[in-house]
């Protein structure tokens, strides 16, 4: 009965937040972008939860595992279905060769030094909990969501090359850190093999990309012809809801999977202007339903090692983001030159890491699954409230001064 | 194209629930994965069966048969029980959707023919049924079994339950029929009045069933007025909600499909974990909405862009949670009492519409449309066995099997009867005309 109940109030509240907070006012203040972007949401889920007055006990959570699992295929779905290759393959090259370099560097630095800072501060934790953390903190920082320069668009006088680079970029970004995460959620799979690991890492690892390819496709047939927009939300459901159903009954990331699903059937099907609209009316609420839920399942317990792993990771960020652009710039020719501070432009994390954040809770049940989630919600609220006043510094400047 | 679609499917999910991978899964998903791949197969199954000229919603409750615990076991009985968790929905929009498409003109037109139909079809079912009860008590182990009084309280309880007729499923094959005309507003119209009458009714009988059955308990008049008290407050629930919707609509009008979902799911949870009755408070929402103002296409078509899916999988759960264990072990009397039901429709029916001076058709004909069972009964069931541990599980086993036939056969005679009377297909955008 509380399962229902918790979701009527998800609804309900999802709806509200739908509509009346992403309509204020914009502006570059930091809690201007901090309210559009929902967080506040994850305070209000941490007050709904076990933590707080327990609406949302686990218990209830553990019921509403298909709404969660569909709201991660949902965004998934959505993501892959952007990413379109006839779109694609209008920019240069080098912005998909910069967008690679940009989050592999960033994986790997935050990866290698966070590693070396949990070993410090958790020396009780075996060694492939602590590498496996610092992976994931690496995938998460490196994903961008594309919301703050969208909110921020209006306020941006001029448009030139290094805005629609940056609007390139955080656009599909994301796409390495999903990949990351499929690759690591295949090897590192939960619980863990005793035995063969590649052998069975590759073998999930196929699976979690041909299954959705093979879905994709069933779709498409499906939608071959004259297709109702009632039929088309019943397919859209029924395949997002059982493929990352399958994902999540397997341990595997919806997330990862749902986006190839919805890759495989944006660049196959003709109809893209149809199911635009299905998938946009939908993905607020959603997103709102995701940062309540990720707030209850927050066990918020925010200590010294959490701040100085927060502290190190945003600043990691900063430096990732901004001292090797040049560099890339460089070895890419860009046609103009791209300044650290273009690096400013990709603080904010938004959607997609949130529903990193759910999805990597989902799957592994551990001991330092938590200080991952703490460490990753308290550094996204630390970005979405600086995100915009760095962003102001770099793209108002140097679309600008170009 | 979508036989293949839909044959892969279904290896797909043998595949996906065979041992070979028992070692890999997460128990936990296993209803997320149900109701992903039931929601694409029933509404496959439900668009092939339609070339048989059989309703969509057949289809779905024939896939969740299927599908369910007692056939392919795609979907365990604990995965049904999870995704019972939608019926309140479905039954919120269902219940919405009913009341907006009753008009105060056409209730006042029908008037007379509703109430005669009502009362002649539970006057005969009810007496038929006890009739019967007597009659047959040599015959049937299940009543020989009972004392003269518990037979009596099991033959006025069946027939309480054998009048009731599933609004739900009328309401989902008239929308998908697209039927507009005569039949359906009657059917629709004393289908939904019928389904409180039965409710009122059901507490009078069970109260009178328990006075008889357990000696030294009187009638419980008491019982009776809560059950009036909860339909008034329903009611004045309904007309707030209705006038919430209205404003919301008048006013605001955005995201409207979202916000109806939301008023649907939550209008349901609250007054049925209060104990009033979440059916009525919609069915009145939704009639205020249609009557008194000039937001009724608004909520309609709203409803319309989300049920969809939410029906599909309300019909195919209820088929998955169809006890096939109590139809095979009771099948042939729930056989006979299912032929007798319908014969008391059909002679009911056909009294009460003659009574009110209906044309011929409409006496002879739209007893088809009162024959599917669901939901009320179910509950009913349910509380019988409760009420009377004695018998009344073997009841309820009996009452499973008895919805398990009318559920399959009565949307197919709805359907076939709008089809017959010309009334199908009739509707325009959806939307049936001023």
């Amino acid at each position: 009965m509380k399962a229902i109940f918790a979701i009527g109030l998800l609804i309900l509240i999802s709806f509200l937040g739908a509509r009346f907070f992403f309509k204020r006012k914009k502006t570059f203040l930091p809690l201007s972008y901090f309210f559009f972007s929902g967080l506040v949401y994850v305070f209000l889920g941490l007050v709904l939860g076990e933590k707080g007055l327990n609406v949302l006990s686990p218990e209830v959570l553990q019921g509403l595992n298909p709404l969660i699992s569909l709201g991660l295929g949902w965004i998934g779905f959505l993501f892959g279905f952007q990413l379109e290759f006839k779109y694609i393959r209008k920019f240069p090259q080098k912005y998909v060769g910069l967008s690679f370099f940009q989050s592999f560097f960033l994986i790997i630095l935050v990866s290698l030094s966070l590693f070396v800072l949990l070993r410090f501060l958790f020396p009780s934790q075996p060694v492939f909990l602590l590498y496996g953390t610092a992976v994931a903190l690496g995938l998460f920082i490196s994903l961008n969501s594309p919301s703050l320069l969208n909110y921020a668009s209006p306020l941006i006088p001029v448009k030139g090359d290094y805005y629609h680079l940056a609007r390139f970029l955080v656009s599909v970004s994301g796409f390495w850190g999903v990949i990351g995460m499929a690759l690591v959620s295949s090897f590192w799979h939960f619980p863990f093999f005793e035995d063969k690991v590649l052998l069975k890492g590759l073998f999930f690892l196929l699976a979690s990309s041909l299954f959705p390819l093979f879905i994709g496709y069933l779709f498409h047939f499906l939608t071959i012809r004259k297709t109702s927009e009632k039929d088309l939300l019943v397919y859209l459901l029924g395949l997002v809801f059982f493929t990352s159903g399958v994902a999540a009954y397997f341990n595997l990331p919806s997330l990862f999977v749902c986006m190839v699903l919805g890759m495989t059937y944006s660049n196959l099907t003709r109809i893209q202007e149809k199911i635009y609209p299905l998938l946009l009316s939908t993905e607020k609420p959603f997103y709102i339903i995701f940062l309540i839920l990720i707030g209850a399942l927050w066990d918020f317990s925010v200590d010294y090692k959490i701040a100085v792993l927060v502290a190190l990771l945003f600043v990691m960020k900063i430096l990732g983001s901004t001292l090797p652009m040049r560099f890339f710039g460089r070895i890419l020719r860009f046609s103009f030159p791209l300044p650290s501070l273009f690096g400013f432009c990709f603080l904010s994390s938004g959607g997609i890491a949130i529903a990193f954040i759910v999805s990597w809770k989902l799957i592994y049940h551990l001991p330092l699954t938590d200080v991952f989630v703490s460490v990753a919600l308290v550094t996204t609220v630390v970005s979405e409230l600086l995100s915009p006043w760095f962003l102001k510094r770099a793209i108002l400047r140097l679309d600008t001064e170009k | 194209m979508n036989i293949i679609v839909l044959v892969v499917i279904f290896l797909l999910m043998l595949f996906l629930r065979s041992t070979l991978l028992a070692p890999f899964v997460n128990p936990g998903f296993s209803p997320t994965v149900a109701v992903g791949f039931i929601l694409i197969f029933a509404f496959l199954v439900g668009k092939k069966i339609t070339r048989l000229n059989l309703p969509q919603i057949t289809g779905f409750i024939l896939a969740g048969i299927f599908c369910g615990p007692y056939v392919m076991k795609f979907l365990s009985a604990g995965d049904v029980v999870s995704l019972q968790l939608l019926d309140g929905l479905a039954l919120s929009l269902i219940a919405l959707t009913a009341g907006g498409e009753m008009r105060l003109a056409q209730l006042k037109r029908d008037s007379r023919a509703i109430t005669s139909i009502l009362l002649c079809q539970t006057v005969i079912i009810i007496a038929g049924f006890v009739a019967f009860g007597f009659l047959g008590r040599p015959i049937f182990p299940f009543f020989s079994e009972t004392t003269l009084a518990q037979g009596f309280a099991l033959s006025l309880m069946l027939g309480t339950l054998a009048t009731a007729t599933s609004p739900s499923t009328t309401i989902a094959v008239i929308t998908e029929s697209n039927a507009k005309g005569k039949y359906t507003d009657l059917i629709l119209s004393t289908a939904v009045v019928k389904d409180f009458l039965v409710i009122c009714l059901f507490a009078f009988t069970l109260s009178v069933a328990r006075a008889m059955t357990f000696p030294g308990q009187d009638f419980d008049a008491l019982f009776l007025v809560s059950i009036l008290v909860e339909v008034g407050i329903s009611v004045l629930l309904g007309a707030g909600i209705g006038g919430g919707i209205i404003l919301y609509l008048k006013f605001i009008n955005r995201e409207t499909g979202i916000f109806i979902l939301g008023v649907a799911f939550f209008t349901y949870q609250i007054s049925h974990s209060l104990g009033y009755h979440p059916l009525l408070i919609c069915l009145v929402a939704g009639f205020l909405v249609e009557n008194f103002s000039s937001r009724g296409d608004s909520l309609i078509q709203a409803i319309e862009k989300v049920s969809v899916p939410v029906y599909v999988v309300f019909f195919a759960i209820s088929g998955a949670s169809l006890d096939l264990d109590a139809l095979s072990r009771t099948w042939v009397l729930a056989l006979v009492f299912v032929v007798l039901r319908a014969a008391l429709k059909f002679s009911g029916t056909y009294l009460g519409a003659k009574l009110a001076n209906e044309e011929k058709g409409v006496q002879k004909q739209s007893w088809k449309g009162f024959i599917s069972q669901a939901g009320v009964a179910l509950g009913m069931a349910v509380i019988i066995e409760e009420t009377f541990p004695e018998w009344g599980g073997e009841f309820k086993a009996l009452v499973l099997a008895i919805i398990a036939i009318n559920q399959i056969i009565g949307p197919v005679l709805l359907q076939r009867l709008l089809v017959k009377v010309n009334e199908a297909g009739k509707k325009l955008n959806g939307r049936r005309p001023q």
